[in-house]
């Protein structure tokens, strides 16, 4: 309960968060989108299209 | 969350590496030895004996098949893992700084200090993997001269030929090793030393650590920064940790400076910032000195620190270290 009290109070600062951690995880797609592209432009293999003969170094 | 002491040093520690699967951790120290430990029980595996200086960097590849090393004794070293054998000694006119192998263990780059008549240099060797690992070629694949600020920290980026840099000035650029031209820069990334670079998983972003009290969140594409996270000391690690949203920070100021500085700066505590808020989470205690490298575990399973003090310490996380979610049910992207 007082948990909850709490977070009524800090309401804006919990929207606050969402949004930043919504920036931040639309940034990371971008990044990783834009690094498949690059590698796939490269003829590199992309993390997710392993190919039987040969497999990728997770890292 | 105990740690396990980590004693084999007799000077300060310079750099700390978690090998890729993290069940090995490497430290160089300036009492010229590199020593490797189990990263689950802190029981030493072995030492690198041969540098007669100062081993100021260590890097090793993703297989732990080779370790490379830089010293104040200006030569840098290839070294067999599992033996302990050096396999090969490049030598130069200044010490070696900062060593980094690229993702696909081909290549490894390094920073070369400026000193007495002589540039800093940043040469890219090819490393033949082939044999034994002795048959190595002297000359550099690249070599060049970064013009303005020096050079302190170095990285591969994930794009070919392209590494990141960080200067004494506070600069962090781009160069293209193939030409030595500076791509891109930030200026004013720092306002003093950038004493440490840590790549994320993919080397799409960066930490950075420096003296001006700071550490930074870059994008490694425009070098535009994403965060910051403010201190009261001069920092000389910054790590990012995988599987949760934090950066691990660590400095402290210089003991001679201690007596000059307010009581709270002299704190060589191990500092949990939110990746992501910008917010400090935590504080770990332990080192008697500043703490000069932070390393965390691949699987973000444990940290290890390495300070001034000659001291490594090892901390496995605990169960409500992966339970506490003290800022709800946000999933972060790594």
């Amino acid at each position: 309960e007082d948990a909850a009290e709490e977070s009524n109070v800090s309401a804006e600062l919990i929207a606050h968060r969402k949004r930043l951690v919504d920036e931040w995880n639309a940034w990371r797609a971008h990044c990783k989108k834009a690094i498949a592209d690059e590698k796939r432009t490269r003829g590199q293999k992309v993390n997710g299209e392993l190919h039987e003969e040969e497999k990728e170094e997770i890292e | 969350m105990r740690p396990i002491l980590l004693q084999g040093h007799e000077r300060s520690l310079t750099q700390i590496k978690f090998n890729n699967e993290g069940d090995l951790l490497f430290s160089c120290s300036k009492d010229h030895i590199i020593n490797v430990w189990f990263s689950h029980n802190g029981e030493r595996l072995g030492t690198y004996d041969g540098h007669n200086g100062t081993v100021w960097t260590i890097d090793v590849d993703s297989q732990s098949k080779y370790l490379i090393s830089g010293s104040a004794d200006n030569t840098l070293r290839l070294w067999s893992v599992s033996t302990g054998k050096c396999l090969f000694t490049w030598e130069f006119p200044t010490a070696v700084k900062r060593v980094h192998f690229s993702d696909d263990d081909e290549q490894v780059v390094c920073i070369t200090e400026q000193r007495m008549g002589h540039q800093g240099a940043i040469r890219v060797f090819k490393i033949n993997r082939d044999g034994d690992g002795t048959n190595q070629s002297p000359d550099p694949l690249h070599m060049f001269h970064p013009i303005g600020s020096k050079a302190t920290v170095c990285a591969f980026s994930y794009t070919p030929n392209i590494i990141i840099t960080g200067h004494e000035s506070g600069k962090v650029a781009l160069f293209d090793v193939s030409t030595g031209n500076e791509i891109l820069n930030n200026e004013r990334a720092h306002m003093d030393v950038v004493t440490d670079m840590q790549l994320s998983v993919d080397a799409s972003y960066f930490i950075t650590s420096s003296k001006d009290k700071t550490a930074r969140l870059h994008d490694t594409k425009t070098l535009k920064v994403l965060k910051t996270f403010p201190t009261e000391t001069p920092l000389n690690s910054a790590a990012l940790s995988p599987t949760r949203p934090y950066v691990l920070l660590g400095g402290g100021q210089e003991a001679m400076q201690v007596t000059t500085t307010s009581l709270r700066q002299g704190k060589f505590e191990t500092r949990f910032w939110h990746k992501v808020f910008e917010e400090e989470v935590g504080r770990v205690k332990g080192h008697f000195g500043p703490i000069n490298t932070i390393a965390v575990h691949p699987a973000g399973t444990c940290y290890a620190s390495g300070g001034e003090d000659g001291f490594v310490r090892v901390h496995h996380f605990d169960d409500t270290y992966y339970r506490a979610k003290p800022y709800g049910d946000l999933e972060i992207d790594d």
